[in-house]
């Protein structure tokens, strides 16, 4: 019989405390500011009340406006996202390992940098209007400057966090359940949707929440392409609070956390889905993975991924690149004036060099950290019998209910008083991806949890296996396309970080997100177009040999 | 009052010599009572801004109170600040191509408020990284100088700066950059016949969705705001929000947008930024207003329980000197408030500005007013 205090109880409970301590520590913090009715600028609070927390209600615009957008981009994201996927992970389209590879490009180029690109290709006077006009069009053709072009901006660039939390899911499913569906005469369009949907539902809604979430967070295309047409969402409001002088931090933070009540009611929801049926389609019977025939709709399909890659990574990217060799940005073609020294001036700049390394160096830190504690606390979630382990399902995704710059707030007042000296220093912001990129990674490797069979790790655990062992030699086995999933998007994630980092920068510690926003404020787009194109070049790099190793490790067998 | 050019006749003669003895004596006590006064004041300016030390060292073309060696021992020099990031990083690689031994990676740049934030959460939670302080605007200076956040240095460079760039309390913070702002529009797009010549000009329906202007956060922009509301009262910016414009976290993505025709006036253009966009060729036109430019601070302080005071006395004393300020013009375009100091390269002479004053204690105490009405008038 094992002892009470098992390794497995040990851990769990580590774990646990760990998480907890993460979420919980600086939220305590975030609520103390967020009830501050006194001076602003005094910590501890002088004064508590629950004044601030009718900011969003005297500003209901913005609230609609937030929700209006959030809805729009999320029906587009997860759209592209498991059209992306079931093209990708289901059928025979041609140059299927390249395209996958690729799909993660987007959400490496990150809304800001998007945003800065469309706001040069779609807006009013932008590119694609100026050729249009050429053309003889007389009204603007693209107006990216809208709620609609704010949604399909954030679209692109989070339909890859959606493609990759859902195609972890569909690369784990047994096909024979599809090939009977069309053994009994359904198409394949019926058997998408009525077979391999539901199946793969827990990973969608996942992915529905996450996006939802972090499209009510998101801050870049609103700011870039919302606020010089009056149009603010929650986080531009929230922004123009904070960069002023007094910033209201305790209004910024109640606003924020008022996020919170939406992001409870979408958990509950999706608990509710995951307790109502079964999604297991991994079982102790081995599978060969098969793709569906598509015949000569291969090529269609082949087409839709490389649109989307078109219009979601190169036409940006060369967008940027147009911009990076101006003299100062212009579409009008009179004033066109050509220049290497946006990139002399980026090269120069030192410490955007160190940025950069800082940058790649927490990336790899937190996504191998970070995978490994979310694994075990998907684990914990949807495998354990311990108590609270339900409550730690909402604890983890605190963190994506609120703006990560209202998070960063909580962050920094409750680190900078710890005795052990992390503020200002790398292992800081370490603790801060750790703490906002836990829904991230938990919903990821869940959506892979949830479909595998218990008693593929009962057996080995009957068979005399201890819980490590069981988790070494079978889990994280068949819990691989996840993990290395979490591990990409945790990579990317840190890597392109902006609303917590620029609280937890310190004068010795600089990553390069909040670098580019401060060129973007200061600098002009030209500087900053080739500020982002040498960090998406330098990073691309380090994820194309990380992407080429992963690919090896995921590639089916006997194709 | 001058001697009759005539003989005068005899009694005219006396009284006018008596006239002219008067008049000479009324003359010499006038000049007196100020020749006093003048000296006495500035003798207390003198004592006022009597330096750090006795007798400040010249080193390496600029004087200075600090101890040159320390400074070396101490190693690093961290300094926080809202500039652009290429000119700041410009200004530190200056200062350590002198002094190589000082470190001046170590810097963070952030817009004011979210900089004197984390500022403020450092300093409350007993953490002292920064040892040199740059503002655009007075509120948070005023409020560090409650908290007592200050060192008081006073460089031997002050004596070049007017009083009106000095704080209250000598040594506490300095003007480091004079920045005006008029209005700008794109010559492809507005005539000069036809561009606005007066602030008023601005409320014209011609300009309405067709101006831009900075956001609430901007120091700057609070200063416009105090200025044309004293000058015209409460209605000209309720009139202005009829206008529709646009409000923008920068001063270079107002000149992009009038670059791109997105918009057609800067209606707070900084001449500096349109200085380096004309020099690129951009086809713009700066417009001097009939009423006068505004002006911000940047100022510059050292922090209290600085970690490297030595290395920031001597940043100080350079930045403030003539080779610091020239420095600074170069990168910035920006005037520097030391009349020894060319102006920036294609501008006007600082002569050519005249700059509409404003009372800084009643600007600050409005400050908050100024950001409800500006962010009803953007939209907010």
């Amino acid at each position: 019989m094992e002892s009470r205090f098992n390794t497995q109880t040990l851990i769990t409970w580590v774990v646990m405390v760990l998480c907890a301590g993460l979420v919980l520590y600086p939220l305590v913090f975030l609520v103390q500011v967020a009830l501050n009715t006194g001076d602003a600028q005094t910590w501890p609070p002088a004064q508590y009340g629950l004044d601030n927390f009718d900011g969003l209600l005297r500003a209901p615009k913005v609230l609609l406006n937030t929700l209006h957008v959030a809805a729009l981009a999320t029906g587009m994201a997860v759209l592209i996202g498991f059209s992306m996927a079931w093209i990708l992970s289901r059928t025979d389209v041609p140059g299927r390992r390249t395209l996958e590879s690729l799909m993660s490009l987007p959400y490496y180029v990150t809304p800001l940098v998007g945003a800065l690109a469309w706001s040069a290709l779609g807006s009013p006077r932008g590119i694609i209007n100026q050729l249009w006009y050429a053309l003889g069009g007389t009204q603007a053709l693209v107006h990216i400057n809208s709620p609609e072009g704010i949604a399909w901006v954030m679209a692109l660039f989070e339909g890859s966090v959606a493609f990759v939390m859902i195609s972890a899911a569909m690369k784990s499913m047994d096909p024979a359940l599809e090939e009977s569906s069309q053994v009994l005469g359904a198409g394949k369009l019926e058997t998408m949707l009525r077979v391999t949907l539901p199946l793969v539902a827990p990973a969608v809604v996942g992915a529905v929440i996450f996006v939802f979430a972090e499209m009510l967070g998101s801050f870049s295309a609103a700011a870039i392409l919302g606020m010089p047409e009056r149009f603010f969402v929650v986080t531009t409001a929230i922004w123009t609070l904070v960069v002023r002088f007094p910033p209201d931090f305790p209004l910024a933070a109640a606003m924020g956390l008022s996020l919170f009540g939406v992001m409870l009611a979408m958990m509950y929801l999706y608990r509710r889905v995951m307790h109502s049926a079964t999604y297991v389609t991994i079982t102790g019977k081995a599978f060969r993975p098969r793709l569906i025939q598509m015949g000569w709709r291969r090529w269609p399909l082949f087409g839709v991924c490389v649109a989307y890659l078109c219009v979601a990574v190169f036409l940006p990217m060369l967008a940027l690149g147009y911009v990076s060799l101006l003299k100062f940005a212009t579409v009008i073609p009179k004033d066109i004036a050509w220049t290497l020294d946006n990139y002399r001036t980026a090269f120069d700049l030192g410490p955007i060099r160190e940025a950069l390394g800082t940058s790649l160096t927490l990336g790899l830190l937190t996504a191998t950290s970070g995978m490994v504690l979310m694994g075990l606390l998907s684990w914990i979630i949807y495998r354990s019998h311990t108590r609270g382990a339900g409550w730690l399902e909402y604890i983890v995704m605190f963190p994506q209910s609120v703006p990560r710059l209202v998070f960063g707030l909580g962050l920094l007042l409750s680190w900078v008083v710890m005795p052990i000296p992390v503020y200002g220093t790398i292992w800081l912001l370490l603790v801060g991806y750790l703490t906002v990129f836990l829904p991230l990674g938990v919903r990821t490797i869940s959506g892979v949890m949830v479909q595998l069979d218990k008693s593929v790790e009962e057996c080995a655990r009957v068979c005399g296996a201890s819980w490590l062992y069981q988790l070494w030699t079978v889990t994280m086995p068949l819990l691989r396309p996840g993990l290395i999933a979490a591990w990409v998007l945790l990579f990317i994630a840190s890597v392109r970080e902006v609303g917590t980092s620029v609280l937890l920068i310190g004068p010795r510690t600089k990553v390069i997100g909040p670098a580019i926003i401060a060129s973007w404020e200061s600098s002009g787009l030209q500087l900053t177009a080739a500020m982002a194109l040498i960090q998406v070049s330098i990073v691309f790099a380090a994820l194309l040999v990380l992407l080429i190793v992963a690919g090896r490790m995921v590639r089916i067998e006997g194709e | 009052m001058g001697y009759a050019s005539d003989k005068p006749q005899k009694g005219e003669h006396v009284m006018t010599i008596t006239a002219n003895q008067g008049s000479h004596v009324l003359t010499m006590a006038v000049l007196l009572v100020v020749g006093l006064l003048l000296c006495s004041r500035g003798l207390s300016m003198a004592q006022a801004l009597q330096p750090a030390c006795a007798q400040p060292k010249e080193v390496k073309g600029f004087l200075t109170c600090a101890d040159v060696e320390k400074a070396e021992k101490e190693g690093a020099l961290v300094y926080y600040g809202p500039d652009v990031e290429r000119q700041l990083v410009g200004i530190l690689k200056k200062f350590n191509e002198l002094f190589p031994a000082i470190n001046t990676n170590q810097y963070l740049r952030e817009q004011t408020g979210r900089l004197y934030a984390k500022l403020n959460a450092e300093r409350q939670a007993g953490t002292y990284f920064a040892d040199v302080l740059a503002l655009s605007d007075y509120a948070p200076a005023f409020d560090l100088i409650k908290k007592q956040g200050y060192t008081i240095y006073i460089s031997p460079q002050l004596v070049a700066f007017d009083k009106q760039f000095i704080s209250e309390t000598p040594g506490m913070f300095t003007w480091y950059s004079l920045g005006v702002a008029g209005m700008t529009y794109n010559t492809d797009v507005v005539l000069a016949a036809e561009a606005p010549k007066s602030w008023k000009d601005l409320l014209d329906p011609t300009w309405r969705a067709a101006i831009n202007f900075k956001d609430s956060a901007s120091g700057l922009q609070g200063v416009q705001w105090f200025v044309l509301r004293q000058l015209y009262g409460d209605t000209f910016w309720k009139d202005m929000m009829q206008q529709k414009p646009r409000t923008l976290p920068s001063t270079v993505q107002q000149y992009e947008r009038v670059i791109n025709r997105e918009d057609k006036i800067i209606g707070l253009g900084q001449y500096s930024t349109y200085l380096e966009f004309k020099a690129k060729g951009a086809p713009l036109a700066f417009v001097v207003p009939t009423e006068g430019v505004v002006s911000t601070p940047a100022i510059v302080g050292i922090l209290d329980k600085a970690p490297h005071p030595e290395a920031a006395k001597l940043f100080i004393d350079w930045f403030l000197s003539p080779l610091g300020q020239a420095a600074h013009t170069q990168l910035s375009f920006t005037y520097s408030p030391r009349q020894d100091v060319a102006p920036p390269p294609g501008a006007v002479p600082v002569s050519e500005m005249p700059i509409l004053q404003l009372d800084w204690k009643a600007y600050i105490a409005s400050h908050s007013k100024y950001v409800r009405e500006w962010n009803a008038l953007a939209g907010m």
